[in-house]
């Protein structure tokens, strides 16, 4: 009897240890702990047993039963980790694989971070027609009738409404300020606003100047508002845009709609103000003209100057992002070209 | 425009110790910008005075001399040259070695070295005038001929830029920073701001006295308009000679190429306060000179040999006969200085703005006179200009005697007067100035300033009165550069809160842009808004109701867009080159020549313009199988795109074919019952016709502002089951013209407590399929609310299913 128990130990012992998957075991386990099992057997033989060594061989039964059982739990861990062992040559070099290939122009992602930087400032965005009329266009911006700008070398005028008077002649807007001009007569003062859009000049284009380009239009009126908030302004909006701090200037400039108007400059961020090639060695980038709107643009929006000023800038888009990325030749931006966009996820 | 710091210095006491770059900081702030300051002196570095000691020839070479040359350092130097006009006791411009000449005039400058010249050492080189750009002062006038320095006098040593006055700083200014300042196209003007800027004393020009018992000269102006004053001086005693060194050297400095005395005078004037003067040979000018317009057709032939045909909207100077210049703009060639003269008028005027500006336009021949009456010129300047040249005449002719006179002045300017509010004033600034302050800044620039209670009066000076400044917040900007834009302290912006700002349709068409990007792997591209011709054709295939500009990029790009697609395929045919699958949108505005409407303002009627997103999606796809995995990406797309984006879901249908599109490979879609866009595979021949080589495209458009936002996000929670759901999948064989939409409706048909859902797996046809069939997998989804269900209640519903397609569509479970 007790030769038996330790036989079927052993060989329990060496079929656990040989099995070589999870099914092996689990017949193994039948075979020795299942109703059919051999330990089972010898169990069944305890009631034959004379009964003063019915207790020691229990004891001993369930000492080996225990024993197999834990080896089985033990030999199946063994299995489960080696079936997800990984060899020791994986290469962890080979490059991940990436997700969909998509992103938006470098120029949109811009004037989407100006959008959320504005809209944190309480600015509405406001969007509005690319064809426009002379009307909008020059004549309620206070352009003087024989502005240069008005002639044809600068404005793409509509064929066959190129003629008559200013509301009959038709034009790819030239800028984004008669819109904004609409936004005025359409509301109610005091408001403030941005006005996000392409704009277009007939001109000759170069790796600096193009034909259609992105502009975006800030606009504060109110009753009281002085130029040097219009700083803290541009300042803080630069600043989100290029995320560090971003010195900004304000000189004298002169534009028809503003009065006074400015040049705003930043800092070079290329160079950090010491002057480089980016800047022409000034340390100052020109980004936008801007000012406080003039009487008569005002007027033309239904306001009364004296009640009401406020402060106006007009950020050219691609040279911003020019800046922000390096970029050298202004063309590219309109250029479809997948191997220049695919470059600004 | 370019200015002399020495030049404006005639003018007002700069200090010498000022800082340049300070100087040139302070006028960009308050002036005008200052683009860059050249120190002329410094090219001319390591370049000085040498004396020809001796010359002889090289034992080597034919053309070269070796010249022995004092340089002003003791001993003479060996100086190898090839000059042709080499003589001894000749001063000349010697490049020691370690400056810098432009060989023969061309190219970058480069470093002069001690090196042998065919096997004789040469300590530096004698220099052309071309080779240390002074090629307009010292023009060369034979072969190989170096500059000749004899005439200044100068110590062997002296540097050259010492000996020859171009110890200077020039001031580069962008033109556009100054268009609405007439008063600063000129020495003078820039002088009197810096003299404002700084504070310190101006210099006035000695005014001309009229010697008595000058007779006038017949001066009539036809058009007082055109031209508010005219001032003729007749002048005996002149001749064509070279002006004096000193002025020569101004004009090169500004960039004026020097001709003779009688041109350089004019230009001299010009360059010095700004204002434009002309002179004609006297002899050349019948009786009179009448400023008239010029008759329709009327000829002449301009100093720079144009042959114009006038218009009547053009003002002439004419005599007694015929034009003889074009007005403000140039001179005729026959009438002006001729190598013979010796008897010159000169013509001091005033003209009005906008016709010069158009005139000089109309024949394209813009000149420095006419830029400058284009910014409208006070009338008043004609008197120091006058003062200047007479001045100039006096000391370069000495023998100069006036025979005529005229100054007709029909229209006075009137200078600008204009109240303001101190109060306001105070306000807008944002920034208390006292009234004295106020007054100093707003003098120190000429204008007059009295104070009444809270009113300022403000007279402005003639210069600024031509139209710059005008209206009270002119003046606000006056006292604000004055008193300088960085020294206001920055003030805070106060914000109202006035409720969230919620623009939906424009939130709705970022998040579309968003999720095509970034969701749907396209990438977001810009193109013009007008389309070539060709893509127009082959993709629209017609150009009725498309608007035209009419001064186009290109006579084939006149097409105002219409649609996004043709440029996108002109975007796919570049791609195509570098890339086998790409995918590309555009949102912009198309336009067409109807539905006009006056959106904004009654009197205006604009055309239809609308916003639209079209995509393109190019692969390699060649099979049919191929086509429908690109058809089923694409249709994917727009069928989520309403969930993504939150906005009312699409209906798919075929109700209009797009031109472009293939016969069967196509849908719309449609919000309610508008129609907001298409999509379809590019037919062959469109494709072709774009000159598309390799790559199957699929396009789509949508009418951006057809959609409807959610006014938040929208669906509805789903409870999550409680017992599993079971995806059965079913194979079966269907005739080929059965479709996935019948496929779902039968299956759908009937209700079925069990069934949760049906969905498309898999589409084949090939080898195995008998004709005419095709092999479809569809997946049913199986469950209960209340119970896990057995393996024969699963069963038993999915055999439902299959029982029904058989029924109403012939389906044959595959295998069975």
């Amino acid at each position: 009897m007790n030769e038996k128990l330790t036989q079927i130990c052993a060989e329990g012992e060496r079929a656990v240890a040989s099995a070589k998957n999870e099914i092996e075991l689990q017949e193994i386990k039948a075979s020795l702990l299942g109703k059919q099992g051999s330990l089972t057997g010898i169990l069944k033989e305890l009631p034959k047993m004379a009964p003063e060594m019915r207790p020691a061989m229990g004891k001993e039964i369930n000492e080996v039963k225990n024993h197999l059982s834990s080896l089985i739990d033990a030999r199946r861990e063994e299995l489960l980790l080696k079936a997800s062992e990984i060899p020791a040559d994986f290469d962890t070099t080979v490059p991940g694989i990436p997700p969909l290939q998509g992103g938006k122009h470098p120029i949109k992602q811009m004037r989407d971070d100006l959008n959320d930087a504005f809209r944190s400032m309480g600015f509405e965005i406001f969007e509005e027609d690319e064809i426009t009329s002379e009307l909008y266009a020059f004549d309620k911006l206070n352009f003087p009738p024989n502005h240069p700008a008005r002639e044809s070398m600068d404005t793409y005028w509509i064929a066959g409404h190129d003629k008559g008077q200013a509301n009959e002649k038709l034009c790819l807007r030239p800028h984004l300020t008669g819109g904004s001009v609409r936004y005025l007569q359409t509301h109610k003062a005091p408001y403030r606003f941005v006005y996000p859009g392409r704009v277009y000049r007939n001109e000759t284009t170069d790796a600096r100047h193009e034909r259609a380009f992105y502009q975006y239009e800030a606009l504060i009126v109110d009753r009281d508002f002085t130029f040097a908030s219009g700083k803290v302004m541009i300042r803080s909006i630069l600043s989100k845009v290029f995320g560090r701090e971003v010195p900004v200037r304000m000189r004298a400039g002169f534009f028809p709609f503003v009065e006074p108007g400015f040049e705003i400059d930043m800092g070079c961020l290329v160079c950090g103000g010491k002057g480089c090639s980016v800047c022409k060695n000034v340390g100052w980038i020109e980004v936008m003209p801007g000012g406080t709107p003039h009487p008569n643009v005002l007027r033309a929006a239904g306001l009364d100057p004296d009640e009401y000023t406020g402060f106006y800038v007009n950020i050219g888009l691609d040279r911003l992002v020019m800046m922000r990325y390096g970029v050298d030749d202004v063309r590219l931006f309109n250029s479809a070209d997948l191997r220049f966009l695919s470059q600004f996820r | 425009m370019k200015l002399s710091l020495n030049w404006i210095k005639d003018y007002v006491a700069i200090p010498d110790d000022m800082d340049l770059s300070r100087f040139a900081y302070d006028l960009t702030m308050s002036t005008v910008e200052v683009e860059a300051t050249h120190d002329i002196g410094a090219a001319f570095n390591k370049i000085v005075v040498g004396r020809i000691l001796a010359v002889q020839p090289h034992p080597n070479a034919d053309k070269l001399r070796v010249c022995q040359v004092d340089t002003g350092d003791g001993a003479p130097h060996d100086i190898v040259c090839g000059g042709s006009n080499l003589a001894p006791d000749m001063l000349v411009a010697v490049a020691l070695p370690g400056s810098f000449v432009r060989w023969h005039g061309e190219g970058e400058p480069v470093e002069i070295k001690q090196t042998k010249l065919r096997g004789v050492d040469s300590y530096g080189m004698i220099c052309a005038s071309s080779e240390i750009g002074l090629a307009d002062l010292f023009p060369p006038r034979q072969e190989s001929e170096i500059v000749d320095l004899t005439g200044f006098a100068a110590a062997p040593g002296t540097g050259v830029a010492a000996a020859l006055g171009l110890d200077d700083i020039v001031l580069e200014i962008d033109n556009k920073s100054m268009t609405n300042r007439p008063d600063l196209w000129g020495h003078y003007g820039m002088a009197r701001e810096i003299a404002a800027l700084y504070d310190l004393p101006l210099r006035s020009i000695p005014a001309y006295t009229v010697p008595a018992g000058t007779p006038g000269f017949p001066v009539h102006i036809d058009d007082p308009d055109g031209c508010p004053r005219y001032i003729g001086v007749r002048m005996e005693g002149l001749s064509v000679k070279p002006a004096p060194y000193e002025m020569r050297v101004r004009l090169w400095k500004v960039g004026l190429r020097p001709i003779n005395a009688l041109v350089d005078i004019t230009n001299y004037v010009m360059m010095a306060l700004g204002q434009p003067t002309h002179a004609f040979d006297a002899d050349m000018i019948t009786d009179c000179i009448r400023v008239r317009r010029a008759a329709d057709g009327e000829p002449l032939r301009l100093l720079n040999g144009k042959e114009l045909a006038l218009n009547h909207d053009d003002l002439v100077i004419a005599d007694a006969k015929e034009a003889v210049a074009l007005a403000g703009v140039m001179g005729g060639e026959k009438d002006s200085i001729l190598p013979t003269t010796g008897k010159v008028i000169l013509e001091v005027a005033n003209f009005e703005s906008t016709g010069i500006r158009k005139t000089a336009l109309r024949y394209d021949n813009r000149t420095d006179a006419s830029t400058r009456y284009e910014k409208a010129i006070d009338p008043e300047r004609c008197g120091p200009a006058l003062s200047l040249a007479m001045d100039l005449f006096a000391r370069i002719y000495p023998g100069m005697k006036v025979t005529a006179f005229t100054d007709a002045y029909p229209k006075k300017g009137k200078q600008a007067e204009i109240d303001v509010s101190y109060n306001w004033l105070d306000r807008r600034l944002g920034k208390h100035l006292t009234q004295q302050e106020i007054s100093h800044k707003l003098e120190r620039l000429g204008f007059r300033v009295t104070f009444t209670g809270d009113n300022m009066h403000v007279t402005a000076p003639t210069w600024r009165s031509t139209g710059d400044v005008s209206i009270k917040a002119d003046i606000m900007e006056e006292v604000a550069r004055m008193y300088g834009y960085e020294n206001f302290e920055p003030a805070p912006i106060t914000t109202t809160f006035t409720g969230v700002i919620n623009q939906l349709q424009i939130s709705l068409v970022r998040n579309i842009e968003e999720y095509l990007a970034c969701r749907c792997g396209m990438q977001e591209v810009l193109t013009y808004p007008w389309m070539k011709e060709e893509f127009v054709q082959a993709v629209l295939q017609s150009t009725d109701g498309i608007l035209e500009l009419s001064t186009p990029p290109s006579p084939e790009e006149r097409f105002v867009r219409s649609s996004t697609l043709p440029n996108l395929c002109q975007a796919v045919v570049k791609n195509e080159r570098y890339f086998d699958e790409f995918s590309i949108f555009e949102e912009a505005q198309v336009f067409c020549d109807r539905d006009y409407t006056s959106p904004y303002d009654e009197s205006e009627k604009l055309p239809s313009q609308r916003r639209h997103i079209g995509c393109a999606f190019a692969a390699k796809a060649d099979t049919p199988e191929e086509v429908a995995q690109l058809f089923r990406k694409v249709k994917g797309i727009f069928e989520n795109m309403p969930r993504y984006t939150h906005m009312e879901a699409f209906r798919f249908t075929k109700d209009v074919r797009p031109v472009w599109a293939d016969n069967t490979v196509w849908l719309n879609f449609f919000v309610g019952d508008r129609m907001a866009g298409s999509l379809g595979l590019l037919s062959k021949k469109v494709s072709l016709a774009c000159g598309i080589r390799n790559l199957t495209v699929m396009l789509a458009e949508l009418d951006t502002e057809v959609l409807v936002p959610f006014r938040s996000r929208t669906n509805a929670f789903v409870h999550l089951p409680e017992y599993p759901m079971t995806d059965y999948d079913i194979s079966m064989l269907v005739d080929v013209g059965t479709t996935w939409a019948d496929i779902e409706k039968s299956v759908l048909s009937k209700r079925r407590e069990l069934l949760h859902g049906v969905s498309f797996v898999d589409e084949y046809r090939g080898k195995q399929i008998p004709a005419g069939k095709k092999s479809l997998t569809i997946r049913v989804t199986i469950g209960s609310h209340d119970k896990t269900l057995t393996s024969e209640e699963i069963e038993a519903c999915a055999h439902a299913v299959i029982k029904t397609l058989h029924k109403d569509l012939g389906a044959e479970i595959r295998g069975k």
